[in-house]
């Protein structure tokens, strides 16, 4: 094999150091086209600045302790509606896949509420519960709800019959066949929606805290820009992104160990 | 020496009603008795309720009519005298090899320590020693089918049914599958059922085949086969073994036939 036929393998196998390496490259190459661009087209600072200012004012933001402040208003906000939106979800997904009628009933209008972009309605929730946490936990969990339990509903419903089969064959009870079958069957669903409820999550906690806060992530974007501050304000749409990626990679891995066998 | 009648089929018929579309017979009349560790297999062509029957055994399905009968007991539901192979995978992808072999046991309130040992045990009577804490979807095919047949064993049913178990396997597998559950039969004395499209497989596994006509599914003919035992693949070569195929093969050439006529 040529060097380049190994390197090639290397970079598109499934082993963690490939993976990384990956990521480097598309992080590196993300750098570069930003940094040309605003040595060449966009020169003015007001619209972008060079990856290094950005790098330098999160330094400063991390040194004065805003991030931590901000990272602390949206932090918590997120833990506490996040994990009620999930278990909410899943409720609401164990209901509707436990009854045909009320999911015919239902499914149509939580299908319409899933696709309406919630945030939309942000300013309505903040006139409603005023600024602060109330009003961010509502709209973090109506838009993290949705994900959840369509995919539940869906995983509870998509079991394997064969395996129903074989479990009542065994003499199991309607409570062992949930147990053993539906309920493992439908889990890697379940964790799909909650990672895409957390990209959604993300995007909600940064619409209410536009409108409505006095401290976050969203709230210090809007403040840098109102400041023309754009370093500042890149620098914490980038903390935002790795937020959504360290999720997507912690549910992902998840969803892997929970169903290595569709990932074969 | 008259044994003991372990399986007592009378008088089953079976009719899928389906809303809006037309009824469908699967199986009328069918009476068929099987003697505690017989090995008997059902052959026909595909879709005359071969598979229906063997769920209404089970107790899976429930008959439109007739009673099935296991020592003596009228079937109503699923039970520890019997238990299935299918012929679809219907292993747990999410347990071991050995989690899985248990899993009856798990099921019917078995203690970890006990059904673990006896899980042990079924696996290496079918050859799976070294994969019980592999994953159904790191198994060949065959692997994951002994796993199957392991599995069953486990709940020590008196009534192993087997639904085509063999038939998703390549022709070399399925030969040392044949075997293996030769083997494993003699030494568990189970009574076993059996469906299969493979003529010779039937032939050379059991003491009885009974062949089915197109649907509506009902008995067209049993045969005894008298093959001496402990059989080898060398006995598929002799000339008994090959006119028994040859037979059955015109019974069920026949049924197409006909099935394609009307
Ligand atoms: N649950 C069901 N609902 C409706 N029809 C069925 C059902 N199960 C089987 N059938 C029909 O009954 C007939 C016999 O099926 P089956 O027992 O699977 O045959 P075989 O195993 O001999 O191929 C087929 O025509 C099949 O379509
Ligand atoms: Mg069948």
């Amino acid at each position: 094999m040529t060097f380049w036929a190994r390197t090639y393998d290397f970079l598109q196998g499934d082993s963690r150091t490939s993976s990384l390496v990956r990521v480097a490259f598309s992080v590196a190459v993300v750098l570069l086209i930003w940094e040309i661009l605003t040595a060449t087209v966009v020169t003015n600072s007001l619209l972008l600045v060079p990856p290094l200012e950005v790098f330098a004012a999160l330094g400063r933001e991390l040194a004065n302790g805003n991030v931590w402040t901000n990272g602390v208003a949206t932090g918590v906000a997120l833990l506490v509606s996040f994990p009620v939106a999930v278990f909410i979800g899943v409720a609401g997904g164990l209901i509707l896949a436990s009854n045909r009628l009320f999911s015919l009933t239902a499914g149509p209008m939580l299908m319409a509420l899933y696709s309406v972009p919630v945030v939309a309605l942000a300013p309505l929730f903040i006139a409603w519960l005023g600024l602060g946490f109330a009003s961010k936990f509502v709209i973090v969990s109506l838009v993290a709800v949705f994900p959840v339990l369509v995919t539940t509903e869906v995983g509870l419903r998509a079991t394997d019959k064969a395996l129903v089969d074989a479990a009542r064959s065994f003499n199991a009870n309607g409570w062992q066949i949930f147990t053993t079958v539906t309920l493992p069957y439908a889990l890697p669903y379940v964790v799909s929606g909650v990672r895409v409820a957390w990209a959604r999550a993300l995007v909600g906690i940064v619409v209410a805290e536009f409108f409505g806060s006095f401290a976050g992530f969203g709230f210090a974007i809007l403040a840098a820009g109102q400041t023309f501050d754009t370093a500042t304000l890149l620098a914490y749409v980038i903390l935002l992104g790795a937020m959504g990626v360290i999720g997507s990679l912690v549910f992902e891995s998840a969803e892997r160990r929970l169903a290595p066998w569709r990932h074969e | 020496m008259s044994k003991t009648t372990a399986l007592e089929i009378s008088n089953i018929s079976k009719k899928f009603e389906r809303p809006g579309r037309p009824t469908i017979e699967a199986l009328r009349d069918i009476n068929l008795s099987v003697k505690q560790g017989e090995f008997v297999s059902i052959v026909g062509a595909s879709g005359s309720g071969k598979s229906t029957l063997l769920r209404i055994v089970d107790g899976l399905t429930q008959a439109t009519g007739g009673t099935v009968s296991v020592n003596g007991k009228i079937v109503t539901r699923p039970g520890k005298d019997r238990a299935v192979v299918f012929q679809q995978d219907s292993l747990l992808p999410w347990k071991t090899v050995i989690d899985n072999v248990a899993y009856g046991l798990a099921i019917n309130g078995v203690s970890r320590r006990e059904r673990e040992q006896t899980a042990r045990h079924f696996i290496n009577v079918s050859g799976l020693q070294g994969f019980e804490s592999h994953f159904p979807h790191q198994l060949s095919g065959g692997m994951r089918q002994r796993v199957n047949v392991a599995r069953a064993l486990a709940v020590s049913p008196d009534i192993l049914l087997l639904d085509e178990p063999f038939a998703a396997l390549d022709a070399q597998t399925r030969e040392v599958m044949q075997t293996e559950l030769l083997r494993i039969w003699e030494e568990e004395k189970k009574t076993v059922v059996l469906i299969t499209h493979q003529i010779d497989e039937a032939v050379f596994l059991s003491d009885r085949v009974v062949v089915f006509s197109a649907r509506p599914g009902q008995i067209r003919e049993e045969i005894e086969i008298e093959l001496p035992r402990p059989r080898d693949l060398e006995v598929k070569r002799s000339a008994t073994f090959v006119a028994y195929v040859d037979h059955i093969w015109k019974l069920i050439e026949q049924e197409v036939r006909m099935g394609m006529k009307s």
